[in-house]
């Protein structure tokens, strides 16, 4: 990363050189030396294959740590280090499929590199002393095929396996590829080129870019992101500011986090464009209290790209300047509401403000703010690297771009997986994530987080986007699709989201505070044999009025989850109502039947 | 006129000050409408959530926090507005500990009002009763079945000296039913005879069943 040698011109951080980013790439563009070209050209090699030609790159993430990647890292150091093999050993991200964790992968120059998936201790030295040995046939996949290694055509590349065949990783690309720390390695995958592209181009550029690209905001609501950011460029203001929303207050969302965890400079480089479309000079990210090791790894990331030039003053010799500043803080679940989120960077209690004034004129501190889910601003990285043609072509007619889905529930893949807008539920449930796990039969999808909604099994052949999904009572929310098979209780899930609802309110609008009380205590007396018709029609009547009268969207959104399973599985309902019976087994209504019976 | 925002409030055009919100609009209008602010000591957030109005798009927006613009149109009393509202007051007044019969706002009760505007049950005589508690007519030995009676007759018959029968029907929250049973106790009343008054209009209520479980329990 640093100056090949006295001619170079560049000399960061005080004198930036627009054509840095570049120069790393295609290497020394400032002056022509022989030297220097074979410099870079072996630093790109090493990076790739490591300093002696081999390297094992093993996934540390959250969602590997849970299942002992820390373990499989000390026993290959262990190993490397006794049996004094020349190899090097890297930390990288995490795919997102999350059904092969912990996974290692093996490269070495001349040989397909070979992922290996749920690795133990004990197995790395058998994994590592065969692949030197030229045998890949234990491997769970391959990224390429070179034809050299022994048992190559018996193991699938990735590219033929079709939960990573129909994804178009974006955003996501580098994930699990790279060094989430190391910034050399994002900047050679062609990091930070989108960054250049835009302090090239005039603000006003920069926001048609992203229009013409159709971005819609991942957070949930799907605002036209160009619009926003359009709305802040336009207000007159001294300060102003760009907040990324790293809290994923959703439970079983994971996109956001793993994003964050596997490649941080996207982030950093998403904000910086944001700011210099809309003439902000300091951005804030607020991270919740699970993301301790994104927060920390966007901490490195922030530094390491000051020491280049690419954050702080005089950005790539443009005289832009800006920073980022990391706010880590309890997170909960009104934490990820925007205006509550500017309260908690504030240091006040995170609860909703009233709108308008809307955060575009008034945000944070009273200034005009931008507030973006991460997601959206690694788009925004992508769409001016890649140039909005290319970006618009994937996606909808209205909705431009991939969004970043999290499947889990009772499926036999879960994990992350970065689809187009508009691909089936059915396609990523069924095809990317493989259905239900063997034995099982799936009966709804959870789509959207608590917040979204269930969907029949029979219903899920609808696309993924922002404007079909509200027609069928559930929203795309946070891309989270949980998997629910026929051995769970419509009425006990839409009881447990409820309790979520009631002990996560912030408790300062009236329909909410009282109404998730209420509508729980409805729930629990059906789902303990007590209930009656008419409770359903209270639970309908309070959930409308949840839906229209809450200050904010998580209010608006609460009662979707108990409306929507009424809606699919009145059924189910009627069940604990009339026969006072629970078909699955699991509300304490027919526990007591058993009971009385045995 | 300059310096003025045109606002029509549910067809009524006013004109009020720049800066100012929705609900001056509809008080200029003299449009009468249920809101929580004229409590003027509790906090002001946009939070009861009472004072939704309804804008020409559908979206409902608080009146007490939403600022007027030129042109605005809102609308006080479409089905959407009263169902939340009347939902919303509902869910207040279900954790609002009821015990009207020694509540000092007595008679001046901003929730009762805007529930029986709203037709609520669930409020005893008690609170429209206009007589001070020194001289209810429990404090004077005469049992009054107005802490258990359904309010919206502006308590007729105690405010012309006459004692409650109940013949709006009963308050079914236990919780309230609870509390006065204790209170007509402590006056020296027997539950006894609280019950035999309450037969002669309540004999055919499915609540009666539940009110003499309730008072055994007591």
């Amino acid at each position: 990363m640093n100056r090949c040698c006295l001619k170079c011109w560049h000399k960061p951080p005080d004198n930036p050189c627009p054509n840095y980013v570049q120069c790393r790439i295609k290497g020394p563009l400032c002056h022509d030396d022989p030297e220097c070209r074979e410099l870079r050209a072996r630093r790109l090699n090493e990076l790739e294959f490591g300093r002696y030609g081999v390297k094992v790159r093993v996934a540390i993430a959250s969602c590997t740590l849970a299942v002992g990647a820390a373990e499989v890292y000390e026993a290959i150091r262990d190993y490397v280090k006794e049996s004094g093999l020349a190899i090097d050993i890297s930390v990288v991200g995490c795919h997102g499929l999350d059904f092969i964790d912990p996974w290692i992968e093996v490269v070495r120059k001349g040989y397909p590199p070979a992922i290996y998936a749920n690795v133990s201790p004990e197995e790395v030295e058998d994994i590592i002393s065969r692949y030197l040995s030229g045998d890949v046939s234990k491997a769970f996949a391959l990224r390429y095929r070179t034809g050299n290694a022994k048992g190559e055509f018996h193991v699938p590349t990735l590219d033929e396996l079709v939960f990573w065949r129909k994804q178009v990783r974006l955003v996501s690309s580098n994930c699990g590829l790279i060094n989430p720390e190391s910034i050399e390695e994002y900047v050679v995958r062609g990091g930070y080129l989108g960054l250049a592209r835009a302090l090239r181009m005039r603000p006003e550029e920069v926001i048609e870019e992203i229009k013409l690209a159709k971005l819609r905001g991942r957070g949930g609501a799907g605002f036209p992101t160009w619009i926003k950011w359009k709305a802040v460029k336009d207000q007159v203001s001294d300060v102003k500011y760009v907040v990324a929303n790293a809290e994923e207050g959703d439970p079983s969302a994971f996109s956001n986090r793993l994003l964050v965890e596997s490649d941080p400079h996207i982030l950093v480089e998403g904000m910086i464009i944001a700011g210099y479309a809309i003439g902000a000079s300091k951005g804030y990210v607020f991270v919740g209290t699970e993301g301790d090791l994104a927060a920390e790894r966007l901490k490195k990331a922030i530094e390491e790209a000051k020491k280049y030039g690419l954050l702080g003053e005089n950005i790539l010799g443009s005289g832009f300047a800006f920073d980022i500043e990391i706010v880590q803080d309890a997170g909960r679940y009104t934490s990820g509401e925007e205006t509550a989120l500017l309260e908690e960077i504030e240091g006040k209690r995170s609860t909703p403000r009233v709108r308008p004034p809307y955060p575009v004129t008034k945000g944070l501190w009273g200034k005009p703010t931008v507030i973006n889910n991460v997601e959206t601003l690694a788009h925004a990285a992508v769409i001016l690297r890649d140039g909005w043609d290319r970006y618009a072509t994937i996606g909808t007619e209205k909705s431009g771009g991939t969004k970043m889905v999290s499947v889990s529930g009772s499926i036999k893949r879960p994990g992350v997986y970065e689809v187009p807008i508009g691909t089936t539920i059915r396609t990523i449930i069924e095809d990317i994530a493989g259905g239900a796990p063997e034995g099982l039969k799936l009966k709804a999808v959870e789509v959207g987080g608590p917040a979204g909604g269930f969907l029949p099994v029979s219903e899920i052949n609808i696309p993924l986007d922002y404007d079909t999904l509200p027609k069928l009572g559930v929203a795309m929310g946070s891309g989270v699709l949980v998997a629910v098979d026929e051995h769970k209780c419509m009425v006990d899930l839409a009881r447990q989201f409820m309790a979520f609802f009631v002990s996560e309110s912030c408790g300062k609008c009236v329909p909410c505070r009282v109404g998730t009380k209420t509508m729980l205590s409805i729930l629990e007396r059906i789902s303990s044999g007590k209930g009656s018709e008419e409770d359903l029609e209270l639970l309908k009547e309070l959930g409308e009025t949840l839906k229209d009268a809450c200050l904010c969207a998580l209010g608006n959104g609460a009662p979707i989850p108990v409306l929507s399973s009424i809606r699919y599985f009145k059924e189910e309902f009627s069940a604990h109502i009339r026969e006072k019976r629970c078909p699955a087994g699991i509300c304490p209504v027919s526990r007591e039947v058993v009971r009385y019976e045995g | 006129m300059r310096g003025k925002v045109k606002v029509k409030v549910d067809g009524i055009e006013v004109e009020v000050d720049p800066g100012s919100v929705v609900l001056d609009a509809i008080k200029k209008a003299g449009i009468p409408m249920h809101s929580l602010c004229q409590a003027g000591e509790l906090y002001r957030g946009a939070s009861c959530r009472l004072c939704l109005v309804e804008l020409p798009n559908g979206k409902l927006v608080p009146a007490c926090a939403y600022p007027v613009s030129n042109g605005l149109e809102v609308y006080t009393r479409t089905p959407r507005t009263l169902r939340t509202r009347r939902t919303t007051l509902e869910l207040l007044l279900a954790y609002h500990r009821i015990e009207c019969w020694i509540c000092k706002r007595k008679g001046d009760c901003i929730l009762v009002k805007m529930a029986n505007d709203l037709r609520l049950e669930g409020i005893p005589i008690c609170a429209e009763c206009p007589l001070h508690s020194d001289e209810c007519l429990l404090n004077k030995g005469i049992l009054c079945l107005g802490p258990l009676t359904v309010a919206g007759c502006e308590a007729e018959c105690p405010a012309t000296g006459g004692r409650c029968w109940g013949c709006r029907g009963p308050i079914t929250r236990e919780d309230v039913v609870v509390r006065a049973l204790r209170r007509y106790r402590e006056l020296g009343f027997t539950l006894k005879e609280v019950i035999e008054t309450a037969e002669i209009f309540w004999s055919a209520h499915p609540f009666l069943e539940k009110f003499k479980l309730l008072a055994e329990g007591v």
